[in-house]
């Protein structure tokens, strides 16, 4: 793969009203940016971020957004401050311990930037209050501290279609990117890792100067993603790396599928099927040696599922295609039927003859067909 | 034979002691061939990264053991920590 430089995008939010001389006063420092005009000014002024985490990256970003002028600012974090959280996460002070953090951290942006709509949300984002909580911002910052939230926050906002600026970190390194539409932070991580492989910083530790940099860049991104000056790491990922003092950048495109002519031939000429159906056509097939699968991850699994479904995470089906009938009947379905179509792709690329998705996933299944499976 | 960049992030760095080298494998090799060179020549620590981590043969990752290998081949753990 090669770098394509993209054009800037810039999110969907129209400039606010025109700058009065006390914003002119105050933001004129970066007013005066080469390529960084009133007109980008007030679409900061006219935006409303969510930030997810006011941990070590939140305590970077946060303050970073309020002083540049970002209107509104959504804060979410179920934590409270504790004493080992001081040494990076320096949205809050001694005296906070045992507060909430987005009380804390709302206090520190209301105090820098009076103006400014702070928005505090004490709650775990899962996915039964994921598409609530997500709704109506103009772009997210995640900076969490789980896979399972990481997972969930980049399908929201693709589906969605909100640019999503996340940054991550370990020890001594971090990462950061940008999402929008595609491609997405799962095809850098196609899947989640298992609990017992993964260092968190309880464990294993972090280091301060990690949590400014990458929440710095993060920061810098967001600016870029809302206004459009400069190119955004959209593709291609920074990683830090503090022992050895280095920056690399990592480019990546949609997850591969295999290239047409290195595969063996559908095993069927013609394919008179189209490749999705809807929830009702579903519903009223003949289940009967039909291959039903399910290529959420398990923990979606967990929440519901249609019966009779056999579970292949997307991140898997490459390996587990041998183990499947190539000629049965098939039907795909994920949450919402982006994952499936990616699947259905790919498996009628190496050679499945008989594969159709499920148009809207099993969240349009439950609401047209089957009410009693749980939406999340 | 054909040469391969492997570039190594973070724990995949500290297992291999590099951050990046080039690796020779027979013509046609796959990713399944060079996670198990890897694995025999840096041990567990790389058995475990690649575990929880990606395997990107030229910017594509994939879980797939049987992709062909291309110039460049990265290997990055996720993190989880904000």
């Amino acid at each position: 793969m090669t770098a394509t430089p993209t054009a800037a995008r810039v999110a969907a939010v129209e400039p606010g009203p025109e700058l009065t001389l006390d914003q002119r006063r105050r933001f004129i420092r970066q007013l005066t940016l080469p390529g960084f005009d009133e007109v980008a000014q007030r679409r900061l002024l006219a935006a409303r971020v969510l930030v997810i985490g006011a941990g070590g990256l939140g305590s970077i970003v946060l303050p970073a957004l309020a002083a540049a002028g970002v209107g509104t600012i959504g804060i979410v974090d179920h934590d409270v401050v504790e004493p080992s959280n001081l040494h990076r996460q320096t949205i809050h002070t001694a005296v906070d311990v045992g507060r909430l953090k987005v009380e804390s951290a709302a206090d520190r942006l209301r105090a820098l930037a009076p103006e400014a709509s702070v928005v505090p949300v004490a709650e775990r984002l899962t996915p039964e209050n994921a598409g609530r909580m997500l709704d109506s911002w103009h772009l997210v910052v995640d900076g969490s501290d789980n896979f399972e939230t990481r997972f969930l926050v980049n399908d929201e906002c693709v589906r969605r279609d909100v640019p999503l600026v996340w940054g991550a970190i370990s020890q001594w390194g971090g990462q950061v990117g940008s999402v929008w539409r595609s491609p997405e932070y799962r095809d850098l991580f196609p899947q989640p890792p298992a609990d017992e492989d993964v260092l968190t910083c309880a464990i294993g530790g972090v280091l301060p100067a990690v949590c400014a940099v990458i929440g710095s860049l993060m920061s810098s991104e967001v600016v870029s993603l809302l206004t459009g000056t400069g190119d955004a790491l959209l593709g291609r990922i920074a990683v830090y790396d503090a022992r050895r003092a280095r920056f690399r950048e990592l480019e990546y495109g949609p997850t591969e599928q295999p290239a047409p002519d290195s595969l063996p031939q559908p095993q069927t000429e013609e394919n008179p099927m189209t490749d999705s159906i809807t929830p009702a056509e579903l519903a009223a097939m003949d289940k009967e040696g039909l291959q039903l699968i399910d290529v959420r991850e398990p923990w979606e699994v967990e929440l519901t599922a249609i019966p009779g479904a056999v579970n292949v995470p997307l991140g898997t089906i490459g390996s587990a295609a041998d183990e499947l009938d190539r000629t049965a009947p098939t039907v795909l379905y994920c949450h919402h039927g982006v994952r499936s179509e990616r699947a259905l792709q790919h498996l009628t690329a190496i050679g499945f003859g008989n594969v159709q998705h499920l148009e809207g996933g099993i969240d349009a299944y439950s609401r047209e067909v089957d009410p009693s499976l749980p939406r999340y | 034979m054909a040469d391969v960049l492997v570039r190594y992030f973070a724990a995949a760095a500290d297992a291999a002691g590099r951050e990046e080298e080039t690796v020779s494998l027979p013509e046609g090799a796959t990713t399944g061939d060079l996670k198990r060179l890897l694995v025999e020549r840096y041990g567990d620590e790389m058995a475990r990264v690649f575990r929880s981590g990606s395997l990107l043969v030229d910017g594509r990752a994939t879980r797939d053991e049987h992709v062909p290998l291309g110039a460049r081949a990265d290997v990055l753990p996720p993190f989880a920590g904000g």
